[in-house]
């Protein structure tokens, strides 16, 4: 099992149902900068006319995570499935990993002591059995799809093989498993909410940076029991 | 509904109304099942209650805690979501700031002293008043049992029939005020009168829709147009979207045009007549279905309301117009113009919505698949209440505030009569359930002298709202996650029925309305039927051919048998009478039923659920009834009744109106330049707007829902931002005629020049929010009082506001 999500992000309106579902399930604390998940909006003016692209956003799960690597108790940390996780009782709030994630994915848990950040529902649900994220089953227009990289059959795989999509910030290296989707039938839209020099790719394209970057972590990752 | 009909035109003795709720069938075996232990560590399916849309949801309860609400995928209209308000149900539950107990004045009306009281001693201060305030025994014995100096008002929800039934029904008032008029009352009596039917937009299949002034992606965020937003940007539907705000809405659009403020009509009447002149429309469609299409298609081409004309008034290119018509004819039938929900917002409202209405069906999009569709609706077994009728009821105090003045009243016709003392008879006592007029309605300053002037305010809610601090008496709801309320069913192309279960017990010492009702009912009933038989002649007759105890106990004026019965109970006979003990079963387990519901929902995939197959669905309604029935902002008997007094009984579109004519009003849409006010220099028009973070004033105080939104900012134009020097979160004042607000300023490119916007549902006075206390600002402080002429619904932009920085 490999976890990701695909965001149709053209379809999300903004209305922080993703937000708010989030911090209901996973008891995240309360405060504006205390966010697992977020939608970045970006405003601009084309031709005088106003251009807004909306983009819901979370933890990356970087295939490649830096965070995992920085973190000098083993509090962050591969868990089932590639999910990266935090253990709170052994952080130690050296804010490491806070500096090496490139998406700011992470904040300081004021209750916990202790760093947070999206888990997929891993804990709340994947381990349970359940296979959509709170984030996911709210969503009014359904922007979010979580699934299985390794399951050919599954819908993810099928909306990947079908659809071309992009990464956040490519570069940084980190093999990160959120994928945008282009808008399909909306060039100038797409063209518009997508950064100029960003990637776009195919599943076939993309894969193989997937499972480099597998191979190289698998070892790493925990069990369901840990 | 029946007050102002004497008894002696009806039969001797009580009538029995029809009523949805109540009893026919004893089902004594059944109240067993009633007492049940609430279960531990269970899924609960309950309905939510954070808005108006009664989006189905599961209870995770752990322990007798609630832990997590999460959406219940089995309901077609809400499909499987929940929004951030309903997601953030949990904390309207385990508010701290909730109203616990019972509360009776003891301090200056308005400065918000009370003392904690029992059921009794509130029902006993209602019923006989305090030292500070009258009881109903001496209101009703000063108006000689004039039951409509008992005005009432009630917000959306499940539970406001069984509020309008007992101040209605059981006491007897004329005196009703609800949302429409501050809602959208003058769009379902436009559509109504014009279509038939309000209806609903058919979104999924719908190919072109113009969306003028709606905000479905922000506005309430309502579940079943949400699917929308899967089809625009070359999917399915093309969206244009009129606003002078670039809305999340206008952002899914595939064009979006900035349209100055109340100039609607005179667009939609452009695009008819391009769609006229060049005979665009569905010819077999209006020749079979349209009354009077030649009057209105002269009036079109001799007022010339040509798109030149309209880009003038409107500010849109006439280019444009000429586009978008020709467009939405060649995307016809399948084309709607969509109806729009949410208030008046010019004077010229009424006919903006019939010109709409007008300009839809003439693509042929009406009852169809794609177009405005009426749908099914799934019946309930209906239940009878006893009601008594009293002769000294006078009619409603605000009869003379517009042209037509439904059973819902016109709240700012209504409050202004009131404190201009130009009512009938003195309206004295306000009962408000669920509803906050404090911040509601268009001018607090003249709100806060209305509930001033009252010899007794009785408020039925769960949070100390702005009008709690002005009550006399307060009697704490539950929230909907204690309750179970009335079984409902929703009408449409795919009709179903919904249950709210109770999740957990009240928490507190609080109760359920019906259940308010009914210890209020247990206390005042005696008393109030002494005042009835003093004053009463018809009552003193029957009294003499029978006895005081018989003409009470048989006549129905002995009201506490309205509530004999439990709601649990009550529902489960509607729906086992009706559809048998399974459904009733399955409804009460999974929230919703529909007939073969086991068969035809199907998961498809992680995210999309089939409810009914595509060839069972309700396209087109069965017998051409046209119901009204999908949407619970929209009362069905108000608009039957609208329709009976008002309609034509042709059932086809009508473009003119015979009886808008005889009462003075335009009898088909006109526009008229003297009610149309631009903003001169150096003024904006002040615009208010919903977003999905928050519903009106009723969540102001959930710490969850701040989270993600704390305070509301005033929108404005950037570059005449940058004229005056405002920048992002400076505090400017916003100035009208009748309030001064200050708010931080956000400026935009995505509203256009000369209008600023801040949304609704800040600004709370209320020192028993704790959170919601004054964050932003209050939008009513600032909006004048004017209402449509035709029915009184509050124009809510039409005020001129001046803006500087401080």
């Amino acid at each position: 099992m490999n976890f990701a999500m695909a965001l149709d992000y053209q379809s999300c309106i903004d209305c922080k149902a993703c937000e708010v579902a989030c911090k209901e399930e996973n008891g995240v604390q309360l405060g504006a900068d205390k966010q697992r998940i977020w939608v970045s909006q970006s405003e601009k003016s084309i031709f005088g006319e106003p251009f807004v692209a909306l983009h819901p956003s979370q933890c990356n799960h970087c295939q490649d995570a830096p965070c995992v690597d920085v973190c000098p108790t083993g509090s962050s940390y591969f868990a089932l499935g590639g999910i990266v996780m935090t253990n709170k009782d052994t952080c130690i709030l050296c804010k490491g990993c806070m500096e090496a994630c490139p998406y700011d994915a992470r904040f300081v848990d004021d209750t916990h002591v202790a760093v947070d950040k999206c888990t997929f529902c891993y804990d709340t649900r994947i381990v349970n059995g359940e296979m959509t994220t709170a984030c996911q089953a709210t969503c009014p227009t359904k922007v979010r799809l979580f699934g299985d990289l390794d399951d050919e059959e599954g819908e993810l795989i099928q909306m990947l093989n079908k659809r071309k999509f992009y990464v956040l910030k490519e570069d940084e290296g980190t093999v990160p498993k959120l994928f945008y989707m282009i808008p399909e039938h909306d060039k100038n839209y797409a063209m518009n909410s997508v950064d100029e020099g960003t990637n776009i790719y195919t599943w076939d394209e993309f894969k193989p940076i997937i499972e480099m970057a597998k191979a190289k972590r698998k070892p790493q990752w925990q069990a369901m029991q840990e | 509904m029946k007050v102002e009909i004497s008894r002696r035109k009806f039969l001797q003795g009580s009538v029995a109304l029809s009523i949805t709720g109540g009893s026919t069938v004893s089902f004594t075996n059944l109240l067993a099942t009633d007492k049940k232990p609430l279960h531990k560590n269970v899924k609960i399916a309950t309905v939510c209650e954070m808005c108006v849309n009664k989006c189905t949801a599961w209870a995770k309860v752990e322990d007798g805690i609630v832990k997590k609400l999460d959406p219940n995928p089995l309901f077609p209209k809400s499909k499987n979501m929940l929004c951030a308000r309903g997601d953030a149900g949990i904390h309207a539950l385990y508010d701290p700031d909730r109203l616990k107990y019972p509360l009776i004045r003891i301090g200056k009306k308005g400065e918000g002293k009370f003392k904690r009281a029992t059921w009794e001693e509130a029902y006993h201060a209602i019923l006989n008043g305090t030292k500070l305030f009258k009881g109903m025994k001496q209101i009703l014995e000063e108006e000689k049992d004039n039951r409509s100096t008992l005005g009432y008002c009630a917000g959306e929800g499940m539970g406001e029939h069984t509020f309008k039934q007992f101040m209605g029904d059981l006491i007897g008032s004329a005196n009703f005020v609800n949302h429409s008029s501050i809602c959208l009352k003058t769009t379902t009596a436009g559509y109504a009168l014009t279509l038939g039917a309000y209806g609903k937009a058919d979104l999924d299949n719908a190919k072109y829709v113009i969306m003028a002034g709606a905000n479905r992606a922000e506005a309430i965020l309502t579940p079943d147009t949400m699917d929308m937003f899967k089809r625009t940007r070359g999917r399915g539907l093309k969206l244009i979207v009129l606003d002078p705000r670039y809305t999340n809405t206008a952002q899914h659009a595939d064009k979006w045009l900035g349209i100055k403020v109340g100039t609607d009509l005179a667009f939609v009447l452009a695009l008819t007549y391009v769609v006229i002149k060049e005979v665009l429309f569905n010819k077999e469609f209006v020749a079979k279905n349209m009354n009077h299409f030649q009057e209105y298609k002269t009036h079109i081409l001799t007022n010339n309301y040509t798109p030149e004309w309209a880009e003038k008034i409107t500010g849109i290119k006439s280019h444009e117009i000429y586009t978008i018509a020709r467009d939405f004819m060649a995307h016809a039938p399948s084309a709607i113009y969509y109806q729009g929900r949410r208030t008046a917002w010019s004077l010229q409202d009424f006919q903006l919505r019939r010109a709409q209405a007008i300009f839809t069906a003439l693509g042929g999009g009406i009852d169809m698949k794609g177009g405005i569709v009426f749908g099914k609706k799934l019946p309930l077994d209906e239940h009878t209440v006893e009601i008594p009728l009293y002769s000294n009821i006078q009619r409603r105090i605000d009869k003379k505030e517009a042209t037509f003045v439904g059973p819902n009243g016109t709240w700012i016709g209504f409050r202004n009569a009131i404190i201009e003392k130009r009512t009938p008879y003195p309206l004295r006592a306000m009962f408000s359930y669920k509803q906050n007029p404090m911040q509601a309605i268009p001018n607090i300053a003249k709100t806060r002298k209305m509930f001033e002037m009252l010899d007794l305010a009785v408020t039925i809610d769960t949070m100390p709202s702005d009008t709690v601090m002005m009550s006399d008496v307060i009697l704490p709801e539950c929230t909907y996650l204690e309750r179970e309320d009335p079984v409902k069913s929703f009408a449409g192309v795919e009709p179903a029925i919904i249950l709210r279960n109770k999740v957990i017990e009240p928490m507190y010492d609080t109760r359920a309305v019906y259940d308010i009702l009914k210890g209020l009912s247990q206390v005042i009933s005696k008393p109030l039927f002494k005042i009835t038989a003093k004053y009463d002649a018809d009552v003193q007759e029957e009294i003499k051919d029978a006895s005081y105890e018989d003409v009470y106990e048989e006549n129905g004026f002995n009201i506490t048998k309205a509530y004999e019965h439990t709601q649990e109970h009550i529902n489960k006979e509607r729906v086992v009478n009706e559809y048998g003990e399974e459904a009733y079963k399955i409804l009460k387990e999974k929230g919703v039923f529909y007939p073969h519901m086991d068969t035809y929902f199907k998961q498809l995939g992680m995210n999309e659920y089939q409810y009914y197959p595509d060839d069972k669905k309700y396209y087109t309604s069965p017998g051409g009834e046209k119901l009204d029935a999908q949407d619970t902002c929209i009362d069905e008997k108000a608009i039957a009744a609208l329709k009976k007094n008002l309609g034509t009984a042709s059932g086809k579109v009508e473009c003119y109106l015979e009886t808008m004519k005889k009462n003075g009003v335009d009898p088909m849409p006109t526009w008229r330049d003297e009610l149309y006010n631009e903003a001169p220099k150096g003024k904006f028009k002040f615009v208010t707007g919903r977003h999905a973070q928050q519903t009106q004033n009723s969540t102001a105080n959930n710490i969850m829902l701040l989270d993600v939104m704390r305070e509301n900012y005033v929108w404005i134009n950037k570059e005449q931002a940058d004229e005056k020097g405002i920048k992002y979160g400076d505090i400017v004042e916003v100035k009208s005629s009748v309030g001064i607000i200050y708010i931080k300023a956000y400026p935009t490119i995505k509203i256009i020049k000369d209008v600023v916007f801040y949304v609704h549902g800040f600004g709370q006075e209320s020192t028993g929010l704790t959170f919601g206390y004054r964050n932003g600002a209050s939008d009513n402080m600032i909006i004048e009082d004017t209402i449509e002429s035709v029915f009184g619904t509050a124009a809510m932009h039409e005020t001129l506001v001046e803006v500087r920085k401080v």
